[in-house]
């Protein structure tokens, strides 16, 4: 893995192509993964279990208003989704974490690299892994009964909003890793991330949420980019149900992707 | 070696274990924090699904349904890192110095156990407290109460022993720590987090056959209708049985390391 990054390295010390260096990055934690997979077995088999666990735990939930379906698997399986999503985004910090550990990270700032690229690097890597836990757990849920009345821009959505979710948790992961640059960071990054999702619609609708958590649940970004993930489970697409899903993304990323360049920008020696 | 020996080594690692567990909070906050945080938000989400002509339980608010779950889930979270501990201390040498000192071996067991007892004990009181401020109620009142908080420290016993046994035959923390998503998914197939009444098919078949449902439908009828020496008696017998057989295991996981190593 090191080995990747330092031939591309010793192929063009001076000037290493800014694509060049995000597309290594990617690549040694894809290959990582593929070495030690104990690192990635329970990011993928978490969100299985969940579309599972709560379509089965939950299944009369959705006989309260507002569900629009009469089966949970219907309404779990974006949910689960973006929850490997989030996993796959930890992983690319727990990645970054690692390697500034180790000492990696501090010989990549040695390098002849934009601090951009190795931020971009990192969020690639983020978003390829999130694509095999999306992909299970689709699979799982049609298995269990999903209904898919969205069809293929359905499918396109759910996708879409899985790889959001991992790029702007990756960018969120990054923006802590790069602060306290230990692996330790890794569970405060894991109670955030669990307190933002869960403080959602994930498992109900806001018209059956009471309390305090209704009006977290309204204004929090995590609400739309469900809504746009789990529009093909429960209906037509609408631009209506896509627009704020990806407004929400944008400005996630937007927002941590520029904590995260001025984080990696300030470890430079 | 005279009794009274035995014991004050046993209090001093058992409170070694309790210090070794509150000086880093990374060890208990998520035992403390996410089973508050997923019986907030289901009692949120869920305010609803009590007032569905289906719901096996009259209750006002969803989070008196989920106060057994959260004690559940916080203790096996606590006691997972009592194991963890175990093995960190088998990876840095600590039980080799142990061993080569005149302390029982039995002790090096008993004294981790009692810790993460102990820490399960607070740890109960600490969560029924809190769902208490935030209007939760026990019918079954004190006796209930006890009756919890001595269901965590035996299922405290009875995980942690199991996590033991792991750690003394693998050494690793790593392996340990892996271990908890089975335990999650233990807890998860059962009627922790809802009635299984309301489960349909395979998945309701299974958590109803789940010892975990075994042990927490009784322990939810103490908290949400009274005080019933059965349910009392159900729920603390299946933990003491369960407990035994897994300190069973440990010890003979313990043998077969000292035999090794």
């Amino acid at each position: 893995m090191t080995a990747t990054v330092d031939r591309t390295m010793r192929a063009a010390p001076a000037d290493v192509g800014f694509f060049v260096v995000v597309f290594a990055i990617a690549r040694r934690g894809l290959q990582r993964v593929v070495r030690i997979p104990a690192l990635m077995l329970p990011a993928l088999l978490m969100p299985v279990f969940f579309v599972v666990a709560f379509s089965g735990s939950f299944s009369s939930a959705v006989q309260v208003e507002g569900y629009g379906t009469n089966e949970a698997v219907n309404w779990m399986a974006a949910w689960a989704v973006m929850q490997g999503a989030a996993f796959a985004g930890v992983g690319a910090a727990g990645a970054a974490a690692t390697d500034l550990e180790n000492g990696f990270f501090d010989r990549l700032l040695l390098a002849p690299v934009k601090p951009l690229a190795i931020v971009t690097g990192l969020v690639m890597y983020g978003q390829a892994r999130s694509l095999v836990p999306t992909t299970l757990v689709l699979i799982v849920a049609v298995l269990l009964g999903a209904d898919l009345p969205g069809g293929v821009p359905g499918v396109v959505a759910l996708y879409v909003a899985g790889i959001g979710v991992a790029t702007f948790i990756s960018l969120f992961g990054l923006v802590v890793a790069f602060r306290l640059r230990t692996t330790r960071s890794l569970s405060l990054i894991q109670i955030a991330i669990f307190s933002f999702m869960f403080l959602s619609i994930g498992q109900a609708p806001l018209v059956a949420i009471e309390g305090w958590l209704h009006h977290v649940a309204r204004i929090n970004p995590m609400t739309n980019i469900l809504r746009l993930a789990r529009q093909g489970f429960l209906g037509d697409i609408g631009w209506s149900t896509t627009w704020p899903g990806l407004v929400a993304i944008a400005s996630l990323c937007a927002v941590f992707g520029l904590f995260a360049w001025r984080g990696v920008a300030r470890l430079r020696p | 070696m005279s009794a009274s020996s035995t014991v004050a080594q046993v209090a001093i690692l058992s409170r070694r274990s309790v210090l070794g567990t509150f000086r880093q909070p990374q060890s208990w906050v998520p035992g403390f924090f996410f089973p508050l945080m997923l019986a907030a938000v289901y009692s949120s989400q869920f305010a609803k699904v009590v007032d569905l002509p289906t719901f096996p339980f009259e209750i006002d608010s969803f989070l008196e349904f989920i106060l057994p779950a959260s004690i559940l889930q916080g203790v096996a979270f606590g006691a997972t890192n009592g194991a963890s501990d175990l093995a960190a201390d088998i990876e840095g040498g600590f039980i080799d110095r142990l061993l080569a000192s005149p302390v029982p071996r039995q002790v090096i067991l008993v004294s981790r156990l009692a810790g993460s007892a102990i820490f399960a004990s607070a740890q109960a009181i600490v969560l029924m407290l809190v769902f208490l401020v935030f209007g939760a109620s026990i019918a079954g009142g004190f006796p209930a109460a006890i009756t919890l908080v001595l269901v965590g420290a035996l299922l405290a016993l009875g995980l942690g022993s199991l996590g033991c046994a792991i750690a003394f035959r693998s050494g690793s923390q790593e392996v340990v720590q892996g271990t908890f998503p089975l335990i999650f998914v233990l807890i998860f197939v059962s009627s922790a987090f809802f009635p299984t009444e309301l489960m349909e098919g395979w998945y309701g078949a299974v958590a109803e056959r789940n010892p975990m449902t075994w042990i927490i439908d009784p322990a939810r009828r103490l908290t949400i209708e009274e005080f019933a020496w059965s349910d009392a008696g159900q729920a603390l017998g299946l933990c003491a049985v369960f407990a035994i057989v897994a300190i069973a295991v440990a010890s003979g996981q313990q043998r077969r390391r000292l035999r090794t190593s």
